[in-house]
């Protein structure tokens, strides 16, 4: 038995180009490959972290921006605890793309999945989308937001182990429930988990 | 002034001081004899070494010669061998002297030799002097020339000439490569191919016989094509004509290489083939575009992925028939795994080249790395990329409408536990995994895998719950009956779901769906995991990964079934089990156990409680024994038992007791105890264990005679001291104060 007490799914999405493996690279390795081919279908990493003395594994999908391979990310979304929708801040086409990506989302993703929006490549000067626009879309669409840069591996480590910290606190709200269900009568209505706010755990400020 | 007990202390103290000087003179004394018995010893050796001592002289003097013979020896040795060295040197010039030699005389010959082949048309004869020549170093045979005559008119004339000869022959030998193609001579192509590296030409050679390769490839694709396009729909091969010729076409490539390999490692020298294959490749890359083309046109695969997508935003009107996908998809499949077979093949004969040209590991990377490239960014990838998805995407669509189908067209065998739809949708998502499977794509596999766990947690877990859900009509029940009903409508052609008895019927059948469907997920994910092991034997670690992550999906559906189990059992206790056996149990309080033995011999004559009760409680279990599945069913039987041990506990605290009273309980709870663990194999004495504490106190002589039980076996004692009391106050035959008083 590997040594961890909870195990989530992330999975990255958003426009080709838009630095999702050079983000899970950066995460995951330390490393900022530059020249990075495009990735085909999806690609799969693990990283253990340590939040308040418990150790989770972070299971990265990493996914194929291009059209071609949409129908094999599409398949992960079901199954994945946590959204990572990248765009990049000094392009404005891929934020363009975000409702389509949303849509996407809402047809395959469980309504329960960790939304966050992030705006990638702060590093570079020729900027395209403000801060404050990246952040009312977030907003609107009830998405968690923070810009990032893997090449200066800035906000990359913090963008998962808060993620990692907020779903660990969502498991830990919806075992009581469970638990409860176990001992008492089954009456065929599950406990509304409701969104993670409920929890009071709104971390991504 | 000191005291008297000072002084006496100071007095011992020089007593002690005394003794151990006494002690140190002993040792001193042993020391000193010690010393002198050696003295014997030293005086002997001293003898000796004087005896030694004229000899060391001689030795000194002898060794000196020895040293000064031994620096004579040396100087000697190197003077000897400056002249070996000398003599090898000279050896090596005569040697490069006597080549250099030949080679003018070669030139001399390779000069006249040329000319006289270019005359004659003998581009061999030719190609082979200049190849000589080229193997030579000209500026040296120049130098050469000039230092022994001072005159190197003739060798550099020579030179000059050969010059000319190879260009001419280079230029002749393109040319007539360039005719033989264009004349479809294939001798001819062959013979300048053997000759182009004759001239140095490795590059241009293996670029002109690829090319022209490469042009018989597009011949022969173009005209399969074309074959494919004129095919009979009725012809055998009409529903997977794409798969074929793509199959033609890397069938071609690949006997291409398996055929001119060879040739090419015998003239040009191994770690050619990866030009070789780039070259190919291109080629490849057309003719595939040109078949992926007429399929996707022919086989209207962007109209049916767009009627899919239109159906799954439920706005289309027309309706994709699954089954007529099915071909199509077998064809995609075979398409893609071909693709990836050629890919197979193309790498490892690439790679084996590259491994014997060169013994450098980075170049050798750097090589493969070329090839990788090239395979990556190629049409042929993006293609197969293309299929992929449009597979995907009809497959999910297929397996979604035919699992959908299965659950519509649902029915019920008399002689089956569970309906038809379970069988039929594992069938369903097993076919649609392993055909991914024979794909031979990870990523492919791993995205059906994904949507099958979708499709099972979904739509098949939402339509058994639903079922559940309506609950287990309650009233009479007679199996026989719902059978015959069942059977009716089945042969009416309709379906009277208001009829409670079938409504029952098919409770029962979902609940034992729910619990096949785990199995069966259980059993579809270990095979799964077989079958792409043995498809895919060579799979990295984070394919692996990959794939076992995806097949750790189908553990989340049976926890999903599970629920969904309990959720039925749960339905059934509470709709089937509780109100019908509420009424039996109660019919205790009706019964006086308070009767003495005259009463209770009247009565012998009629049916006890517990008798009744078994009774009932086998007429409802029979109902259930042959239509829910044995560990349903097992699982019904605790539900069971916890309902009626908790309800005669409830009804016994209701009741009075006598001494009699107690001990008939006692055995009632006995043979009930026995009559729950003879119907199951499950363990159920463990629920008993209360309510026969409980007959056990109240079947006693004298309240004293509780301490016994309660201090004997305090371990598997249930009953709280409160609880013991209370129940000794049913018992109408023992005093308040007496229980009070008891102490336990």
């Amino acid at each position: 038995m590997e040594d961890y007490k909870f195990l989530f799914k992330v999975v990255l999405v958003g426009n080709a180009g838009v630095g999702k493996t050079c983000l899970v690279r950066r995460f995951t390795q330390g490393l900022f490959p530059p020249g990075q081919g495009a990735t085909i279908g999806v690609d799969f990493m693990i990283k253990t972290v340590e939040v308040e003395n418990e150790k989770i594994k972070l299971q990265i999908w990493d996914t194929a921006g291009q059209e071609r391979f949409r129908s094999i990310t599409q398949s992960y979304y079901r199954s994945a605890h946590a959204l990572i929708l990248v765009y990049d801040i000094s392009s404005q086409p891929t934020f363009d793309c975000l409702p389509d990506w949303l849509r996407e989302i809402e047809e395959y993703a469980s309504n329960k999945v960790l939304r966050i929006l992030v705006g990638n490549k702060i590093d570079r000067e020729d900027r395209e989308i403000p801060t404050h626009v990246g952040e009312d879309f977030a907003q609107r669409h009830g998405m968690y937001f923070l810009e990032t840069s893997a090449k200066e591996a800035e906000n990359v480590e913090r963008l998962f182990m808060e993620i990692a910290a907020e779903l660990m606190e969502q498991a830990r709200c919806k075992e009581l429930p469970r638990y409860e269900q176990n001992t008492t009568s089954i009456n065929g209505k599950t406990t509304a988990i409701g969104d993670s706010n409920s929890c009071g755990c709104s971390r991504f400020t | 002034m000191p005291t008297i007990n000072e002084s006496s202390l100071i007095e011992d103290n020089l007593t002690n001081d005394l003794h151990k000087l006494q002690e140190d003179e002993v040792i001193v004394n042993q020391q000193l004899d010690q010393i002198l018995m050696r003295h014997c010893h030293v005086e002997a050796k001293l003898q000796s070494i004087r005896k030694v001592l004229p000899n060391v002289a001689v030795v000194k003097a002898e060794t000196e010669k020895f040293r000064d013979m031994i620096h004579h020896t040396n100087i000697l040795a190197e003077k000897v061998s400056a002249k070996v060295r000398q003599l090898d040197l000279a050896r090596s010039r005569v040697c490069e002297c006597q080549s250099r030699v030949n080679d003018i005389l070669d030139l001399q010959l390779c000069c006249e030799g040329v000319a006289t082949a270019l005359e004659n048309e003998d581009y061999e004869q030719g190609a082979a002097h200049v190849h000589r020549f080229l193997l030579m170093d000209q500026q040296l045979l120049e130098k050469t020339a000039d230092d022994v005559s001072g005159d190197h008119s003739s060798v550099t004339s020579s030179l000059a000439t050969l010059q000319q000869a190879a260009n001419n022959l280079r230029q002749v030998v393109d040319q007539k490569f360039d005719e033989a193609v264009k004349g479809e001579d294939l001798a001819s192509v062959e013979r300048f191919f053997k000759i182009f590296p004759l001239l140095g030409m490795y590059n241009e050679g293996i670029t002109k016989f690829c090319s022209y390769l490469a042009i018989k490839l597009q011949v022969t694709s173009q005209k399969n094509l074309k074959a494919a396009l004129d095919t009979r729909i009725t012809d055998k091969r009409a529903s997977v004509i794409y798969a074929d010729t793509l199959t033609l076409l890397f069938e071609g490539i690949a006997r291409i290489i398996e055929v001119h390999q060879p040739i090419i490692e015998t003239y040009y020298g191994p770690g050619r083939l990866l030009t070789c294959a780039g070259i190919l490749q291109k080629e490849c890359d057309n003719q595939v575009k040109k078949i992926v083309f007429e399929f996707m046109k022919h086989r209207a695969i962007s109209r049916k992925v767009q009627l899919i997508n239109e159906h799954l935003r439920k706005q289309g009107v027309e309706k994709l028939e699954p089954k007529d996908l099915d071909i199509l998809l077998s064809e995609l499949t075979l398409m893609h795994a071909r693709a990836e077979l050629y890919n197979k093949f193309l790498r490892r004969r690439v790679f084996n080249d590259i491994e014997i040209s060169t013994t450098d590991e980075q170049h050798r990377a750097s090589l493969k790395n070329d090839f990788e490239t090239i395979m990556k960014n190629s049409e042929l990838a993006r293609s197969m990329q293309e299929l992929l998805g449009a597979y995907l995407a009809l497959e999910r669509y297929f397996m979604e409408e035919s699992i959908n189908k299965a659950i519509g067209m649902d029915a019920l065998d008399q002689d089956q536990q569970t309906s038809s739809m379970i069988d039929d949708t594992f069938f369903i998502v097993k076919k649609c995994v392993k055909r991914s499977i024979s794909s031979g794509s990870i990523d492919g596999v791993c995205a059906v895998i994904n949507m099958a766990c979708g499709l099972l947690e979904n739509e098949l877990s939402s339509q058994l719950k639903s079922r559940l859900r309506q609950g287990y009509p309650a009233g009479y029940l007679d199996l026989a009956q719902a059978y015959n009903a069942l059977q009716t409508s089945f042969q009416h052609g309709r379906i009277q779901t208001s009829d409670t008895e079938l409504a029952r019927l098919m409770f029962l059948a979902y609940l034992n769906n729910a619990e096949t469907s785990i199995e069966y997920v259980e059993t579809l994910s270990r095979n799964l995991k077989i079958d792409i092991e043995q498809a895919f034997p060579n799979m990295q670690t984070k394919e692996k990964g990959k794939i076992e992550s995806c097949l750790a999906g189908m553990k989340n559906v049976t926890f999903t079934l599970r629920t969904v189990v309990d959720y039925g059992l749960e339905q059934l206790r509470s709709s089937a089990i509780k109100p019908r056996i509420n009424p039996w149990v109660d019919s205790f309080l009706t019964i006086n156990h308070e009767a003495d033995e005259e009463e209770i011999l009247r009565h012998e004559t009629d049916e006890s409680f517990v008798q009744t009760l078994v009774m009932n409680l086998d007429g409802l279990l029979q109902v259930f024994k042959n239509s829910l599945m044995e560990s349903n069913y097992n699982a019904l039987i605790g539900i069971l038992t916890t309902e009626v041990t908790i309800r005669l506990e409830k009804v016994i605290f209701k009741s009075s007791f006598n001494k009699i009273g107690g001990t008939i309980l006692d055995n009632e709870i006995r043979a009930l105890s026995n009559y729950f663990t003879s119907s199951t194999s499950w363990t159920v004495r463990d629920k008993f264990i209360r309510l026969q504490q409980i007959a056990t106190i109240l079947s006693v002589d004298k309240v004293e005679d509780v301490t016994e039980f309660c201090a004997t076996d305090s371990i598997s004692w249930r009953l709280s001291s409160a609880e013991v009391k209370k129940i000794l106050l049913l018992r109408t035959d023992f005093r308040q104060e007496d229980i009070k008083r008891l102490k336990i």
